[in-house]
């Protein structure tokens, strides 16, 4: 089981990307959460071995001191990671700074290993072009603030992309022995001669792993796919359907996606136009079982 | 695993001396591999030949066991079917191909394909 601790000024943005990554919330429907009172816990099971309990921890003052003060070891014990949400809108910058710091001195003396994440979320609301330059003034000033601990940042919205990437890195560096999982995609990339496969958690869509021959240039394109196919699937849900496998082929490429293991979705993306669907397929078949027994064998330890 | 492109060579080198079409079909009739003039032409060929195959293996199986060689003798040319593993394997030739060659090559083909493509299925 592991602890994550997700924390940030009161209407930052915590309980909605929450609900949009493991509720399956679509994101105008976060405009219908309310505030989050103290802390909310929540029980995540990625991967079928991989437990996560997320502790959303309501951002107004009255909790954030109660947080540093008299809860200060039940919440900061333990802690494997620490996502810390920044609204990029925030008037206050100095107080969000404040509780931040606050927040890591906690963290150095309780869980002095645990990894930090800073999100800066609400990019939607800052002009285009202004993005870059504030993003990377942000960047700046977090790093220096947070010595001596390492800390990895990224930009997010939940109304893009973004917000899955940030995920999926998160949950990548959760995830044990995941260059196994790679070396094997590697394999089955290159004998099925694929442009690439990604791999995908099966309940949250993010991206765990991916292998590629033949690179895309889309750097943005894993996170699409995910916040695509989520979509996708919740329209399937609402007519009563579940999600199985799609195929989509036009002259230049054929994608596929597919169930794996209990726990993941594949896509194999394929350029070449000889190479048959049922050949794939089949592959695909062959691999499931394949990777049904590698994550038996993480399962047992 | 299948490497689509390697079958495809197997089956391009037997797709010689007045051999059309040599075509690798799952038992659904869909292609897998194949070596043919066009697309069009083996996916022809692919959803008659499977149609014919589970048609005459509904009606053999009982007596004789099952269906292992299917000779059709057309108007426009020659058809050797076989079974390797649990896919198909269809060989179409000109009419002035002699039975007895495109019987040949077609068991020449399995003993090939049978080991390699049984390890697949079998996985």
């Amino acid at each position: 089981m592991k602890k994550i601790l997700l924390m940030g000024k009161s209407g930052s943005g915590k309980t909605s990307m929450r609900s949009i990554i493991f509720s399956n919330y679509i994101a105008r429907d976060t405009r219908r959460l309310g505030a989050t009172i103290d802390v909310e816990h929540s029980h995540v099971r990625l991967l079928g071995n991989l437990r996560l309990n997320l502790w959303d921890c309501g951002g107004q003052e009255t909790f954030m001191e109660n947080y540093f003060v008299s809860q200060r070891d039940h919440i900061f014990k333990n802690v494997e990671v620490l996502i810390y949400v920044f609204d990029v809108e925030s008037r206050d910058i100095e107080k969000d700074m404040h509780y931040y710091q606050s927040c890591l001195e906690a963290i150095m003396t309780n869980s002095k290993d645990a990894k930090i994440f800073c999100l800066i979320h609400k990019m939607d609301l800052v002009q285009e072009d202004q993005r870059d330059r504030i993003y990377n003034e942000r960047v700046l000033e977090l790093q220096t603030r947070s010595l001596p601990l390492q800390v990895t940042t990224f930009r997010t919205s939940i109304w893009d992309e973004t917000l899955y990437k940030a995920w999926s890195s998160i949950v990548y560096s959760l995830i044990p022995n995941v260059q196994l999982l790679e070396s094997h995609l590697d394999n089955f990339c290159k004998i099925c001669e694929a442009d690439e496969i990604v791999l995908f958690e099966r309940m949250t869509f993010l991206v765990i792993a991916h292998s590629t021959r033949i690179d895309n240039g889309d750097v943005h394109r894993f996170e699409k796919i995910s916040n695509i196919i989520k979509q996708f699937k919740l329209s399937c849900s609402r007519t009563q359907g579940s999600f199985q496998s799609m195929e989509v082929r036009h002259a230049n490429f054929a994608g596929f996606i597919d169930y794996l293991t209990n726990n993941t979705y594949v896509m194999v993306i394929m350029s070449d136009p000889t190479i048959q669907s049922a050949a794939t397929q089949m592959n695909i078949a062959v691999a499931r079982k394949h990777f049904e027994k590698l994550e038996g064998a993480q399962f047992a330890k | 695993m299948l490497k689509p492109k390697l079958i495809s060579q197997v089956l391009q080198q037997a797709t010689t001396g007045g051999v059309k079409a040599t075509i690798l079909l799952n038992l659904e009739g869909s292609l897998l591999a194949f070596a043919a003039q066009s697309d069009r032409d083996a996916r022809i060929y692919g959803a008659l030949t499977s149609n014919i195959w589970s048609i005459y293996s509904k009606h053999v199986k009982t007596e004789t066991g099952p269906l292992s060689f299917l000779m059709l003798e057309c108007e426009e040319g020659k058809v050797a079917v076989s079974m390797v593993s649990t896919m198909i394997l269809c060989l179409v030739a000109q009419e002035d191909v002699e039975l007895g060659i495109l019987k040949a090559k077609s068991e020449a083909l399995t003993r090939h394909l049978e080991a390699p493509l049984s390890r697949v299925t079998g996985y």
